[in-house]
């Protein structure tokens, strides 16, 4: 039961730091706004809500000694990944703190990269916030205001990794992982719902659809000629 | 070579609209004693990062502080370019990968790349049905590098590279090759977070992502070097593997939230920046051999260029010419005659005789060298002949001296050194008490050995003791070293002593080798002196090396 929570949890922290490497990417380039940067705090709140849940939950478990020893293998191999997801999004926080210093929006003299990138990120925000859509309700200048907040939040999570570290001793090079190498893969075939699953079947679709004009066409000629043929049967 | 230093280009052509594109200004006459700007020179990334860096103070380049080298006419960047870097200020910051560095300065050519007036002319890249906006040639880049910066066309090129190597610009059709061409070939500028940055190396656990992404997009059909390279990655960080599946899989769902336009172009970049940071291997590694690091001390605060800084940098131009030189080959005659002199005596390059102790482990060699031993080695009592410093810093050859002086009643010259050398290197608490006592011994007037100085330095001398210091008698030391190196050394080496010394000399026989390898002695380190007691000494005395020769000696 603790274990599907803490695993639920772990997944959708994963999720959202995944989206919000995909958001810092795009700090800088064509495709960089200020819904952007709006979008950029959203994920990042809702990350450190997480972070603390799973914190919180985590550190309950791997305190409590009625855990017995396999399960407290298990919740050590979580505790590892989630202090890994954590340092990954402390150093996307701080790269996103560096960028958005380096490329403020509002001033005209400064140009942003011109990287090909056209759309924009709502799609990728609405998935970490879990939402239908996404709702901009920010200033203009949230790219210079929200650097400050950013500054106290990456404190912040410093200052719990730091007692993280601290508090639960878990050696990491003692958790094995459960999966060998090439295991994404075989998951992906299986599970079907995972993105290779998802990018071939939208290949597909879209093979198909030109498929599908090749065979109207095609049936469409052969019924033409089917007709001109009775019809020339009928009138001789 | 002096007034090609000072002379100036003029101001680049920055302020030149799309337009009028005037060709690039030819180099002006002035330069026509130096050879032509156009031919190929290793343009190093210094010349980059000066034509890089329109104004502002650029680091000394290697080699000659004043280009010796001709330089290419680089642009606003010329003067400073070619002139030494003496009277900058230093504000003591290492700006590593700040703006002052290679990368910020590459980073800085980039941004200026963008504006949409006088930046790069953009195209579309054109793909089966998507149309990706922000592409340009090969040949729009190095034409735009000839006319913001008016250089030629070989340094555009060369700085292009630069850009597309360090991965600031990437390739679409050849992704794998970092090459710019001067052609049409498509390139596309990196997303700022994928720059390379010292302060933001790639990690193993992103790279280690990437390839678990690239395994899932390509169903395992990874190269060959990506296949160790997650293969080893899995060993070693193997503890958060189950959180780079998961990440890698997150990544990829996320992705699929974009266009599609969005999607190849993140994939491409991700490509490049990987190609950049993880290169196959035989490919070559910027990141080693990165920009030359010579010290980021360029400050941000530009130096005021007015009458005092070109008074100082003419001073120190002055003060290198003048400067005494001396010819390498008569720098590698003296090296290759002291080369020739010592070998014999060196006991790596010539053997040492008897043995050499560390192999086996038989140390009549030190024995035999030891500073007090009563026969000395031929070689050792050759060495003295080498010169007056030779004789003086071995123990045994300064007694001999001693001796000999002591014959030609001249032996207080040696002494008065000897007590000198006390002086400059002893203890600071006995100064006065050992000058007191050298002035009683060595100057006073009716002293008991009073040596012969001039009355200048005696003078001198007799003032400074005074005040005593460490280096009082410096002057009269010298002259009585000079005096004891013109006179008494040469003839202590024409003498009976020395010559008697010479033959005497014992010159020791190699230990013999035993011819049954299993009847050699084992080599095995020696047990700590501080287990052994204290008595059983190795025998000091060298008097029958035969002895030594035969049975090595027991540690």
């Amino acid at each position: 039961m603790v274990k599907e929570e803490c695993k639920a949890l772990l997944d959708a922290l994963s999720r959202v730091t995944a989206c919000y490497r995909h958001m810092v990417l795009t700090i800088g380039g064509t495709s960089d706004s200020q819904n952007l940067r709006e979008e950029l705090k959203k994920t990042r709140q809702k990350a450190q809500e997480l972070a603390v849940a799973n914190r919180n939950k985590l550190t309950a478990v791997l305190k409590d000694k009625a855990v017995s020893k396999e399960d407290k293998a298990e919740f050590e191999r979580l505790w590892v990944i989630f202090s890994t997801c954590m340092e990954i999004l402390e150093i996307d926080m701080r790269r996103a703190l560096e960028l958005g210093q380096e490329f403020p929006l509002n001033v005209p003299k400064k140009h942003l990269i011109q990287t090909g990138m056209s759309g924009g990120t709502s799609g990728v925000a609405a998935r970490a916030m879990s939402v239908q859509n996404m709702k901009y309700e920010a200033d203009n200048n949230i790219d210079v205001v929200d650097l400050k907040d950013l500054e106290n939040e990456i404190n912040q999570v410093g200052e719990m990794m730091y007692e993280m570290e601290m508090k639960v001793n878990v050696p990491q090079w003692t958790v094995e992982a459960k999966q060998d190498p090439g295991a994404e893969l075989k998951s992906t075939i299986s599970v079907g719902a995972s993105s290779i699953g998802m990018i071939s079947v939208e290949n597909k679709s879209f093979c198909d659809i030109s498929k599908v004009l090749a065979g109207i066409i095609f049936s469409a000629v052969l019924i033409i000629a089917i007709v001109l043929a009775v019809c020339v049967v009928k009138l001789s | 070579m002096l007034l090609g230093l000072l002379q100036c280009r003029p101001v680049g052509s920055s302020g030149h609209s799309r337009e009028a594109q005037p060709p690039p200004p030819p180099p002006p006459a002035g330069h026509s004693g130096l050879p032509h700007p156009g031919k190929s020179l290793p343009l190093t990334a210094a010349a980059a990062a000066a034509v890089a860096n329109p104004g502002g103070p650029v680091g000394r380049r290697k080699g000659h502080p004043w280009g010796a080298e001709p330089s290419a006419p680089a642009a606003s960047g010329g003067c400073e370019f070619r002139r030494p870097v003496v009277g900058r200020a230093w504000d003591g910051s290492f700006d590593r990968d700040g703006i002052g560095s290679a990368a910020g300065r590459m980073e800085r050519v980039v941004l200026s790349m963008q504006d949409p007036d006088i930046g790069i002319k953009m195209r579309n890249q054109r793909l089966l049905i998507t149309v990706i906006p922000h592409a340009m040639t090969g040949n729009d880049i190095v034409e735009w590098l000839i006319q913001k910066f008016a250089i030629s066309e070989e340094e555009s090129l060369h700085l292009g590279n630069l850009l597309v190597k360090h991965g600031y610009i990437y390739p679409l059709k050849d992704p794998r090759s970092l090459v710019l061409r001067a052609d049409d070939s498509p390139y596309r500028f990196q997303t700022p977070y994928f720059w390379t940055s010292s302060k933001w190396p790639a990690t193993e656990l992103d790279y280690a992502i990437y390839l678990a992404k690239k395994n899932i997009r390509k169903q395992g059909d990874l190269i060959d070097h990506e296949k160790d390279n997650y293969n080893l990655l899995h060993k070693r960080i193997n503890h958060t593997w189950d959180f780079v599946v998961m990440q890698a899989r997150e990544q990829l769902r996320a992705a699929k939230q974009r266009r599609k336009g969005d999607r190849i172009v993140i994939d491409c970049q991700e490509q490049a920046y990987w190609l950049v940071n993880r290169p196959p291997p035989g490919a070559l590694n910027v990141l080693e051999r990165g920009p030359e690091r010579r010290n980021c001390c360029v400050s941000r605060v530009q130096l005021p260029e007015n009458a005092d800084y070109y008074k100082r940098e003419i001073e120190c131009c002055r003060k290198g010419v003048g400067r005494a030189r001396v010819k390498s080959s008569v720098c590698l005659e003296g090296y290759v005659k002291f080369s020739e002199q010592y070998m014999p005596h060196d006991p790596i390059m010539s053997g040492c005789l008897p043995s050499n102790p560390w192999i086996t482990d038989d140390t009549s060699y030190w024995a035999m060298n030891a500073p007090t031993v009563t026969v000395p080695t031929k070689l050792r009592v050759e060495r003295w002949a080498f010169g007056f410093g030779e004789l003086l810093a071995d123990a045994l050859g300064r007694r001999q001296l001693l001796e000999f002086l002591k014959k030609e009643f001249s032996a207080e010259n040696l002494s008065f050194w000897e007590a000198c050398e006390e002086l400059r290197y002893g203890e600071q608490a006995r100064i006065p008490h050992i000058v007191d006592s050298i002035y009683q011994q060595f100057l006073a007037p009716g002293a008991t050995r009073w040596v012969n100085i001039d009355s200048k330095t005696m003078e001198k001398t007799l003032e400074g003791i005074k005040m005593p210091h460490r280096y009082v008698m410096d002057d009269a030391q010298m002259h009585i070293y000079m005096l004891m190196k013109k006179d008494s050394y040469p003839r202590f080496l024409k003498s009976e002593l020395y010559h008697s010394l010479l033959a005497e000399a014992v010159v020791p026989p190699e230990t013999k080798k035993r011819v049954f390898p299993f009847m050699r002695k084992q080599r095995h380190s020696s047990p700590s002196p501080a287990l052994l007691p204290p008595a059983g000494e190795p025998e000091a005395k060298a008097e029958d090396p035969t002895k030594a020769s035969g049975a090595p000696a027991e540690p």
